[in-house]
């Protein structure tokens, strides 16, 4: 991650945090100072508070849609991952498998969700179904450029040490395609928690899509505020722990 | 789209053409083909499994049903297509422009940038419905939530891109005596163009996805409409139809924006 934007520097820190400090700053007082109705813009304090006082409710809806972003999130890796790994084991599956794959991503995923809702109900089902949709073209997308990105002398000098394609494929596709598959992973995190909140949206026993929406419907913006402030922290932390897994996994970087 | 198109020009590139016709041609002949042979399988697979409607109905039944109201579709296009529009300009801009800013200003860029990234993790119904409440249920509405989805991958390829800019061609134009501005427009955005087109083409789609997320809050045409009415109604031919529709729009723009890279980027390898 050198020179990425996200390389941090004690400084960078600091600045990062007065940035933030700046933010809530500017949006309490343009909130308080201006009496602005909370339908337009309720105060940070406001939120805040909004969340506490309905923590129960908050984070039951928090616990399905993390449970369905994560179920989702592991189907659509492991679909992604196994795509990608099949077409390098069979290269035949790849004129069949590439075009396939590229048809059905070429409509945005979120306008299978009425399709996906008909098909598998409104439970969690369907939103599992509609997240690991979302994920797994990435994950098979930087899956296959990490696994093509081999140097073909190295798996020549394997083979002439009498290497299968099955112990090339351990020890030497997959390590050299983790940088990239692990990006493709930390990149689709947020994304898994936004489409299961979206499909919530179209119908749902419960969730935080369904608590927006309801509190939409009755015109309660502090908790429409207040659950978007619970999404957020719920898409961060599953980012960073995804990251720090990834820092884990790829020591030598 | 982009994986396809590659597919074929790998192909011509390993001496499969056959002589004479231009490459144009060959290729809309090509995908003509690809698309008349998926019609075929999908006609005669669900003729063939008996495929029960719910789950997939004939290509021909969508094409009829289309047919028979074409101005819904028609409308719902081009407006849908006009919120996409308008959201992936003015957020490209914005992605550029700020990308611009973050690389020369780094203090601006370690204040603003934790917060770029955090609004993404805002889910977009919910800033949805805040932004249609603002703004009213109009089309600027929806190419704001458009706006909103596009602009944080330019912002950050711009960025990533001008980084990758040689610092001895920096300093060898700063010794003729180059401006900031020259400098910026004849050798760091040149340099940053591959990458920033590989963000455009995803924003493409993404500014189609807030369009359609957009219109579910609440509007009397586009193909989010088309597809949520079709839903209440648990009609699955007009939820093809919709889906149809918006293939149609989501690979058209991609293939325009793809074109254009072709163009702009001429010297980059990957084309």
């Amino acid at each position: 991650m050198s020179g990425s934007p996200l390389a941090s520097s004690p400084l960078a820190v600091q600045r990062g945090i007065l940035g933030a400090v700046l933010l809530v700053v500017c949006w309490e007082g343009l909130a308080r100072g201006l009496h602005l109705p909370s339908y337009v813009l309720p105060a940070v304090s406001e939120i805040l508070a909004g969340v506490w006082s309905k923590r129960a409710l908050l984070g039951e809806a928090a616990g399905y849609t993390v449970l369905e972003a994560l179920v989702g999130y592991g189907l659509g890796c492991l679909i992604g991952i196994g795509l990608a790994v099949a077409i390098t084991m069979l290269p035949a599956l790849r004129a069949v498998i590439l075009p396939a794959a590229t048809a059905i991503n070429s409509v945005p995923v979120v306008a299978y969700s009425p399709l996906i809702l008909l098909w598998f109900g409104i439970g969690v089902a369907s939103k599992m179904v509609m997240v690991a949709m979302a994920l797994s073209f990435t994950v098979f997308l930087s899956t296959l450029a990490g696994l093509d990105r081999v140097d073909r002398r190295a798996i020549d000098l394997m083979r002439s040490f009498g290497a299968g394609r099955l112990s090339i494929l351990w020890r030497l596709r997959l390590p050299t395609a983790l940088p990239l598959l692990l990006a493709g992973m930390r990149v689709s995190t947020v994304r898994s928690v936004i489409v299961a909140i979206i499909t919530e949206m179209l119908g749902a026993y419960g969730g935080l899509g369904w608590v927006i929406y309801q509190a939409v419907l009755q015109i309660d913006f502090v908790q429409v505020w207040s659950a978007i402030f619970v999404a957020s922290a719920a898409s961060l932390s599953f980012f960073g722990m995804i990251g720090f897994l990834e820092r884990k996994i790829l020591f030598w970087k | 789209m982009g994986a396809t198109t590659s597919l074929v020009k790998d192909k011509a590139a390993t001496g499969l053409r056959p002589a004479g016709r231009p490459a144009w041609l060959r290729k809309t002949a090509r995908l003509l083909f690809g698309l008349a042979v998926t019609a075929l399988i999908w006609e005669s697979a669900v003729q063939l499994f008996v495929i029960r409607p719910v789950y997939l109905p004939r290509l021909s039944t969508i094409l009829m049903a289309i047919a028979a109201t074409p101005g819904a579709y028609v409308n719902g296009f081009l407006r849908t297509s006009a919120e996409t529009l308008i959201g992936f300009a003015t957020g490209s801009a914005f992605g550029v422009l700020t990308g611009i800013a973050f690389f020369r200003v780094r203090a601006l860029r370690e204040m603003i940038f934790p917060i770029f990234v955090v609004s993404q993790t805002i889910p977009v119904i919910a800033f949805g419905a805040l932004v249609v409440l603002w703004f009213g249920n109009t089309l600027l509405a929806k190419a704001v939530i458009a706006f909103y989805l596009t602009f944080f991958p330019v912002t950050v390829n711009t960025l990533l891109g001008l980084e990758t800019v040689d610092p001895k061609q920096v300093a060898l134009m700063r010794s003729f005596g180059a401006s900031s501005g020259q400098l910026l427009l004849r050798l760091q955005l040149p340099t940053a163009l591959p990458q920033i087109f590989v963000a455009l083409r995803l924003a493409s789609s993404l500014s189609l996805v807030g369009a359609i997320v957009g219109e579910w809050f609440g509007d009397t045409t586009g193909l989010g409409v088309l597809l949520l009415q079709a839903m209440f109604t648990e009609n699955v031919v007009a939820i093809w139809g919709a889906l149809l529709a918006a293939a149609l729009l989501g690979t058209g723009f991609y293939a325009v924006v793809a074109a254009a890279e072709r163009r702009l980027v001429f010297w980059s390898a990957e084309q």
